[in-house]
């Protein structure tokens, strides 16, 4: 790769760095998981770096975080096969979801608030969605993108997720 | 229309993400509708909380430096070209030499043999710097660390300075092997890109002006002072890696002759 190149990658990508490691920090649950899922996620992106130049659609943040949260699901599948697991259920009340990993610092700080706990209980497809729009304010359209569902999923699950964080307001 | 998909709507028309017809129909009808108004506001209710309560994280500076050397080196390894340029290299370096040597000049020809083993050794150690967690044996960036950590390893105490006023700043020191012998490394940020200062003690004395090669996309100063011997490797470009070497040979002469005491 000429160098010239590789500032062109880095240009497009270092900007949404704190977008990519804000997304693998909620679906890990653990901040040294987080950083190591945005390395891989970025030696990834080096490497479809050339596919990616051809898609004017897709903004670089969504497409970076595409393959954040692919890294991370495909990373939490080998290190913590269960940890993926728990399945978004209507029938189940959230307080019955164990918090099978409890995590350090900022997270941990957050999640001893109802609104952060309620957050970290959901299933990752629906905390995805939430982070996705209401921290990083992506669109539907780049959510769709990010979560490789049509937009009309991202609807429902984000209607869905908030259902369930509003129980945790109130 | 079932209840949660029309649950989903209001979310959408919330999100702005409603088609301009449908929004408008959708806030005719939330209007007159108290129990449709009390899910708007419960909507943007949570979305307060959330952007209260929930934290958007910064991704950590330690992280951006491992992304970053992580990247230079995963893209120089896509670069095979450059390996094998380097194997083409050395045949061309012995045969320039032998030609040099024909023309009769030992001394010089020995000198400039010398000086590219030095500089393909120190090209080899910046790259091999690169590599994840090879960059720094201490990390710091204060130089009253960096300095005292070299102390019982190396036979020698390399002047350390930071720079980071003048935008380079020291990001720590390491050992190497060079030449035959343990030297002190200092590594440099600038930007996206890095420096290492490699110097060990002066044999022959205090030569000229920095002397300059390119290698492998790479940018190689060389000079000597009445106490060291200086190499600097970068891929920074060649103008403002000149104007570091200045800034280590001005603090360099500075620390030797205490002017300003």
């Amino acid at each position: 790769m000429e160098s010239s190149e590789l500032t062109r990658f880095e240009g497009a990508v270092l900007p949404h760095l704190d977008a990519a490691y804000t997304l693998a920090r909620y679906l890990t649950r653990n901040a040294s998981d987080a950083e190591d899922v945005v390395q891989d996620a970025c030696m990834r992106a080096l490497k479809y770096f050339d596919g990616f130049r051809g898609e004017e659609e897709t903004s670089a943040r969504a497409w970076l975080l595409a393959i954040v949260r692919n890294t991370a699901y495909s990373w939490r599948r080998r290190h913590r096969a269960d940890a993926l697991a728990t399945e978004f259920d209507e029938g189940q009340h959230s307080h019955a979801v164990a918090d099978d990993q409890p995590d350090g610092d900022l997270l941990r700080r957050a999640a001893q608030e109802t609104l952060g706990r309620a957050l970290e209980q959901l299933a990752p497809e629906f905390r995805e969605v939430i982070v996705l729009r209401e921290l990083q304010g992506l669109s539907y359209k780049e959510i769709s993108d990010v979560a490789g569902v049509p937009v009309g999923t991202v609807m429902s699950r984000l209607s869905r997720a908030r259902a369930r964080l509003k129980e945790a307001l109130t | 229309m079932t209840h949660p998909s029309f649950e989903a709507q209001l979310d959408a028309y919330v999100d702005g993400e409603l088609a301009a017809v449908d929004a408008r129909e959708l806030e005719a009808h939330v209007a007159q509708c108290a129990e449709c108004t009390r899910f708007r506001d419960g909507r943007l209710a949570l979305r307060a909380a959330i952007t209260a309560r929930v934290p958007a994280f910064q991704a950590p500076d330690a992280l951006r430096e491992r992304v970053r050397v992580a990247l230079k080196t995963a893209a120089r390894a896509r670069a095979p070209y450059r390996l094998s340029l380097r194997a083409v290299w050395r045949p061309l370096a012995l045969a320039a030499s032998l030609a040099v040597v024909a023309l009769g000049s030992w001394n010089l020809a020995l000198q400039r043999a010398a000086g590219e083993t030095l500089a393909d050794q120190v090209l080899a150690g910046h790259i091999r710097s690169l590599m994840p967690g090879h960059l720094t044996d201490v990390v710091s960036s204060d130089q009253h660390t960096v300095k005292p950590w070299f102390n019982g390893k190396l036979d020698f105490s390399p002047p350390v300075h930071d720079f980071a006023a003048q935008g380079y700043p020291l990001l720590g020191g390491r050992l190497d092997y060079v030449d035959g012998r343990a030297v002190a490394v200092l590594a440099y940020g600038r930007r996206q890109h890095l420096i290492n200062v490699f110097l060990w003690p002066a044999t022959r004395g205090p030569r000229g002006a920095p002397t300059t090669r390119d290698r492998q996309g790479y940018h190689l100063l060389h000079w000597t002072t009445t106490d060291h011997a200086y190499w600097v490797v970068s891929d920074l470009g060649p103008a403002e890696l000149r104007d570091f070497a200045r800034l280590v040979q001005q603090a360099d002469s500075a620390a030797a002759v205490p002017l300003y005491r």
